[in-house]
C-alpha cells in the first residue's frame, strides 16, 4: 500500500512542481519527488540505483538549480 | 504482469506527460530544464520496472542465502541457474545506473546555458528573449 501512495506522490509532486510560481519551492517539491523515486527503485529490487538517485536527488541536484537561481535572479522572484 | 509493475508504468508515462508538457508550454527556462529532468526520470523508472521480479530477492544482496547461513553453507554457494530463477533481472539496473549519472551532467551543462542566456538578455522568459533579439 506505502508503495502505491509513493507512486502517487511521485506524479503530483512533478505536476506540483511544475505549476508552482515560486522557483525556489519547485526545487524544494522537487527534492521530495526524487527522494520518493529512490524509495520506488528501493521496492523494485534496484538497490543500487536506489543509492545513487537518493543522493543526486537529494544534495547534488538541488545545489545546481540553487546555484543556478541565485546566479540569474539574485534570489528575487521572476 | 504484476499490479505494481503496472503502476510504476503508469506512473512513468505521467512523468513523460508532464515533462513534455513543461518542455513545450511553459515560459521559465529553468522549468523546461526541470521538464527534460522530468523525462530522464519517467524513462528510467520504465527500466527499472521491467526487471522487476515479483517475490524475487535483489540480485547484489542474496539474503535468501544469509537468513539460513551457517558457515558450512558457504561451501555450496546457490547455482547459477537457481539464482537466475529467483533473483530480478540485473541488466537494466546498470543501464540506469548509467543514465542518472548522464542526466546530472547534462542537466548541469543545460543549467550554465541558462546562466548565459540570462546574462545576455537579463531575463528568464522564452518569450521575451524572442522580443528582444528582433
Amino acid at each position: 500500500m506505502f508503495d502505491y501512495v509513493l507512486l502517487f506522490v511521485i506524479a503530483l509532486s512533478a505536476l506540483m512542481a511544475i505549476v508552482q510560481e515560486n522557483l525556489y519551492k519547485s526545487i524544494i517539491i522537487l527534492t521530495f519527488q526524487s527522494f520518493s523515486l529512490a524509495a520506488i527503485f528501493h521496492f523494485l529490487l534496484a538497490t543500487d540505483v536506489a543509492l545513487v538517485q537518493a543522493i543526486l536527488g537529494a544534495a547534488l541536484l538541488p545545489g545546481l538549480y540553487i546555484v543556478a537561481l541565485y546566479k540569474t535572479t539574485q534570489g528575487r522572484d521572476e | 504482469m504484476e499490479p505494481f509493475q503496472v503502476g510504476s508504468f503508469l506512473t512513468a508515462g505521467a512523468l513523460l506527460v508532464i515533462g513534455l508538457w513543461a518542455l513545450l508550454m511553459v515560459d521559465n527556462v529553468i522549468k523546461k530544464i526541470i521538464g527534460a529532468n522530468l523525462i530522464a526520470d519517467g524513462v528510467n523508472l520504465v527500466l527499472v520496472g521491467i526487471g522487476y521480479r515479483p517475490g524475487g530477492f535483489i540480485p547484489e544482496v542474496m539474503h535468501y542465502f544469509y537468513e539460513t547461513a551457517t558457515p558450512s553453507d558457504y561451501y555450496n554457494l546457490l547455482e547459477f541457474g537457481e539464482f537466475a530463477s529467483i533473483a530480478g533481472y540485473p541488466l537494466p539496473f546498470v543501464l540506469v545506473l548509467t543514465n542518472i549519472v548522464i542526466s546530472a551532467s547534462t542537466l548541469a551543462v543545460m543549467l550554465a546555458l541558462a546562466i548565459v542566456l540570462y546574462n545576455k538578455y537579463n531575463t528568464l522568459s522564452v518569450q521575451k528573449m524572442f522580443e528582444e533579439a528582433e
